[in-house]
């Protein structure tokens, strides 16, 4: 399918916040609260409109476990957005964050995309962090931050979507070389012949080769 | 691992890797270089210096071959007696991207003219006295076999005499014995393996298994891939058919002095195909490569032994010579039995045969009366293979449409799994097996049925040792639970205040109950919602309990992918355990923080694939994919989330058995990503493509096929191979803990 750009996104956090469940609900709109651990780097991919142009976001949904850290941190370079989540029913997952934003700003490019999120806010009557905590976190570290629940879809949506807006925003400030592919973005056919020379390049799986370089 | 002096922001791995690539590889680099120089100087000779020998090239046939090897004094002995002894000129032929063989017998300009002692260049001398000899001589003629239609090898070293190897082509023909007098077979060999796949048979040191060139896995895999659609019913082009097909190459040269035999196989093959005999033997060949698409031929090297092959060719002389002149005669042999000399007659003639049309065609050296005699010949060939091809049995055909890829690539069908019957005659009236390694290697080809697979689990982990009777089996699983029942009262009688301050229970605890809910939940075993499901609580207090046991690892997730299979087939807490901790022993080094096992396995697996596929490595480096880091998942949890449940269980069992090669699942990466290696080229794959890529190939490889290319690969590889790998390399483990796994 054609696109305008391709952003490529990457779902960081302790194990077990929702990270899975949260990107199966934005490509296949459904809660599968059974489903294996993930091991490694896996994989998910949905078409979305801004501004009225097709994005497709391409997105790598990681282990949290701590070991498999040398593996997933290569995975931060070449992503546009990052969805940092933690898990609102355990105070633990939000107190990791601050060593995920550091491993993210190490290995990830300086303008890429984080999205701060507290999942699992269906779980309210469990709550261990507060949705001001979770703001406060975010203010300090200049992440957009958001509450959502895997289960209901509550903000599922807006999550990626936001942070898709936010990265399109950048390209249309002009803050991204659209064809330095290790700013996670690709750009494709089907209409980004707007500002920052979109529209070059196509949107075949076949760039140049070294873009990890 | 050093870590190599990788710049910023770069991985060390990346850095360790490139060095070590430099410092490991030139060895078989250098070796590399030095067989093709080797190469290239016989076909200087070839092109330069043998001009004054007893045939010359012909010119302007074919623009662009090499000559890569030539021997001469390469004989076929079509009876025992010296004087019937053909002598030729054995050469491979290098054309484009595929290697064929000929084998040209020396003429003397016009021997049919009148015998007369004909002195060749090695000074060997060759009397050819007759019309007769000459036929043979015709008859025996190979004039281009292409690599890709040779199935097999087989090298034979007789105690007195020459050397001599057996040629088995594909359909199941074999050519005569060719014996090198001037010795030379090693050279040949090397060089075949210089171009192709050459790899030794498990069954039968002196059989080597041949496959195509440049890119033998590819080629087949290929041909694996087209015969999961409908199988075409005649296949005679040549790219498409599943199965190679006679003929299918222009044929490189055709180095006779007598110009009018310059012909391409192919020609041949249409006038061949116009006359009757020949249109009944293509019927006969089509029908054949039907069955062989269909089916998977278990090729016995044992009927092809020099004997057989010696009494074949000369009853096939004796039916067809009617006028034979001074050659003599030997007796027929009496010990074969007639039906397996007729079928023996169809496989070798064929190749004969179309030598034998060649020189209708172009001579007219050949009377009538015989042309007569020798089509009734065909005719009755055409029988004879008929039968050879419907008769399931005559070939050892094994059905194999149960199976969607046939076992076209290595000839061999994977052989039932070891049932009942077959595990109890392994034992000892005391229960011991008496020879571990024998089973070993029944597994690794074979599996294990599943009624016997809880018992065989335990000896391949180590849980029970190989030489342990039934009683002491008996005593170890008590002794075990009682011990295990302890590790686990460690944790279960932690109290609650005393967890308030223990974190890192609490912590192991929380992240092995998070996991066990994850893990194989679609499976009956562990179905439901929760931990709603006993054997679900029984996996969480064997992780919480191993994690006790082994407090430094801990619990890593992948460990509950590994422990899964093995619960649900030993289905007893207590053993499950300990087989859990006796892979543990090998694997734990994949969860270790600092995944230096993990590293150094996909070290390994670079430098496996840098040996057994150049360009595919050389595209890895060139996008900065050499980590492997795609690989990950494969090596982790044994390829736990790449296959279905049942054929996790049949692959770990083969892996568990150490016999080719305690690192046989870095070969099974290999053999996949070679499989692939096209598109993975093709589609320009990188970092992340290329892990999505091999990420949805779960669920999608098919297992048996993969263990063979595997089994190939490993084989090809051999010494070279082992020596990718670092000792250590998980997961083997230091010999003196080697328990249950020595023998
Ligand atoms: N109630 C609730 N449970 C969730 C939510 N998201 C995930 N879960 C549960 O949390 C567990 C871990 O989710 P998973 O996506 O595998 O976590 P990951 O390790 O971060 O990928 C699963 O068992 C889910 O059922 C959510 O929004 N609400
Ligand atoms: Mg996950």
């Amino acid at each position: 399918m054609s696109y305008a750009y391709l952003f490529k996104y990457i779902i960081i956090g302790d194990t077990g916040v929702g990270k899975s469940c949260l990107l199966l609900q934005f490509t296949d709109k459904r809660f599968q609260p059974v489903h294996d651990l993930t091991i490694g780097v896996e994989f998910g991919a949905r078409m979305i409109t801004i501004d009225s142009k097709p994005i497709k976001l391409q997105i790598w949904d990681t282990a949290g476990q701590e070991s498999f850290r040398s593996i997933t941190r290569s995975y931060y370079r070449g992503a546009a957005g990052a969805l940092l989540v933690y898990d609102i029913t355990r105070r633990e997952t939000f107190n990791h964050l601050a060593s995920w934003l550091e491993d993210a700003r190490q290995h990830a490019n300086s303008n890429m995309t984080i999205m701060l999120i507290g999942n699992k806010c269906d779980l309210a009557h469990r709550r261990a962090v507060s949705t001001e905590e979770g703001e406060q976190f975010a203010k300090e570290n200049g992440l957009v931050f958001m509450e959502t629940s895997a289960k209901t879809a509550h903000n599922v949506e807006e999550a990626f979507i936001n942070t898709a807006s936010k990265i399109y925003q950048k390209i249309e400030e002009g803050i991204f070389d659209v064809s330095n592919e290790s700013y996670g973005i690709k750009v494709g056919y089907g209409g980004g012949s707007g500002t920052a020379g979109a529209g070059r390049g196509d949107a075949s799986l076949a760039p140049k080769g070294g873009c990890c370089g | 691992m050093g870590g190599g002096g990788g710049g910023g922001g770069e991985n060390e791995m990346y850095g360790s890797m490139e060095q070590g690539n430099e410092v490991d590889y030139s060895a078989p680099l250098r070796h590399q270089e030095m067989s093709h120089s080797v190469a290239s100087t016989s076909a200087v000779q070839q092109r330069t210096g043998s001009a004054g020998g007893p045939e010359s090239e012909p010119s302007g046939v074919i623009d662009d071959y090499e000559v890569v090897y030539v021997k001469d004094n390469v004989s076929v002995h079509p009876t025992q007696n010296a004087l019937g002894r053909i002598s030729g000129r054995l050469r491979l032929i290098k054309q484009g991207s595929s290697l064929f063989m000929t084998w040209i017998p020396y003429s003397h300009g016009g021997i049919s003219r009148q015998g007369s002692n004909v002195v060749i260049k090695g000074g060997l001398r060759n009397r050819m006295g007759s019309r007769a000899a000459e036929r043979d001589r015709n008859l025996y003629t190979i004039r281009a076999v292409s690599l890709s239609e040779m199935r097999s090898i087989r090298r034979q070293t007789p105690p007195f005499g020459w050397q001599y190897i057996i040629i088995v082509l594909t359909s199941g023909l074999a050519f005569p014995p060719l014996y090198f007098h001037n010795g030379g077979v090693k050279e040949f060999l090397g060089t075949i393996r210089n171009h192709a796949l050459l790899v030794r048979s498990a069954e039968d040191a002196n059989v080597y298994l041949v496959n195509d060139i440049q890119d033998p896995l590819q080629r087949s895999l290929t041909s694996l891939e087209l015969t999961e659609q409908p199988a075409p019913s005649a296949p005679t082009s040549s790219q498409e058919a599943p199965w190679p097909v006679v003929l299918k190459q222009e044929t490189p040269v055709a180095a006779e002095s007598d110009g009018k035999q310059e012909q391409s196989l192919r020609q041949i093959f249409k006038q061949e195909q116009r006359s009757e005999s020949g249109r009944r033997r293509d019927q006969a060949r089509d029908l054949s490569m039907n069955v062989l698409e269909k089916f998977s031929l278990v090729t016995k090297f044992a009927r092809e032994t020099t004997a057989q092959i010696f009494g074949e060719s000369r009853m096939f002389l004796d039916g067809l010579d009617m006028d034979r002149g001074p050659v003599p005669r030997p007796p027929p042999g009496p010990s074969t039995p007639p039906d397996v000399e007729v079928l023996g007659i169809a496989k070798e003639a064929r190749p004969l045969l179309e030598n034998k049309h060649m020189k209708e065609e172009s001579s007219s050296a050949l009377n009538s009366a015989d042309e007569e005699v020798v089509d009734d010949n065909l005719n009755a060939d055409d029988d004879a293979e008929e039968q050879a091809a419907t008769n399931v049995g005559t070939f050892e055909l094994v059905d194999g449409t149960q199976d969607d890829t046939p076992a076209l690539v290595w000839g061999r069908a994977r052989p039932p799994p070891l049932g009942t019957e077959e595990w109890r005659s392994f034992l000892d009236s005391e229960g011991r097996v008496m020879d571990p390694k024998a089973l070993r290697k029944r597994i690794f080809h074979g599996g294990i049925e599943p009624e016997v697979r809880h018992v065989v689990w335990k000896f391949l982990l180590g849980y029970f040792r190989f030489d342990s009777t039934y009683a002491e089996r008996e005593y170890l699983i008590a002794k075990k639970k009682e011990e295990y029942e302890i590790l686990k009262a460690q944790w279960q009688t932690v109290s609650p205040e005393q967890a308030k301050r223990f974190a890192k229970y609490r912590e192991r605890k929380h992240r092995v109950e998070k996991d066990v809910v994850r893990t194989d939940r679609t499976l009956p075993y562990y179905a439901g919602e929760g931990d709603d499901n006993a054997n679900i609580t029984v996996l969480r207090d064997i992780l919480v309990t191993y994690s006790f046991y082994n407090f430094d690892l801990g619990y890593c997730q992948g460990m509950s992918d590994l422990l899964s299979p093995i619960l649900y087939v030993v289905d007893s807490e207590s053993e499950a355990f300990w087989c859990f901790a006796a892979l543990m022993e090998h694997l734990a080094p994949n969860f270790h923080r600092d995944q230096n096992g993990m590293h150094s396995q996909l070290l390994a697996l670079s430098k496996l694939v840098q040996l057994l596929d150049r360009p595919l490595h050389d595209y890895f480096k060139q996008v900065d994919c050499l980590n492997y880091f795609f690989c990950f998942r494969w090596i982790l949890i044994q390829f736990k989330r790449e296959f279905d449940f049942e054929n996790v269980l049949k692959l770990w069992e083969v892996l568990w058995t150490n016999y080719l090669s305690e690192h046989f699942h870095l070969y099974m990466c290999v053999a996949l990503l070679k499989r692939h290696r096209r598109r993975i080229m093709d589609e320009q794959m990188e970092f992340d493509t290329l892990l999505k890529f091999i990420n949805e190939l779960s669920g999608h490889i098919n297992l048996e096929s993969t263990l063979r290319d595997a089994e190939a690969l490993c084989l090809h590889a051999g010494e070279r191979g082992a020596a990718c790998i670092p000792p250590g390399t998980p997961p083997s483990i230091p010999e003196e803990e080697a328990g249950g796994w020595s023998d």
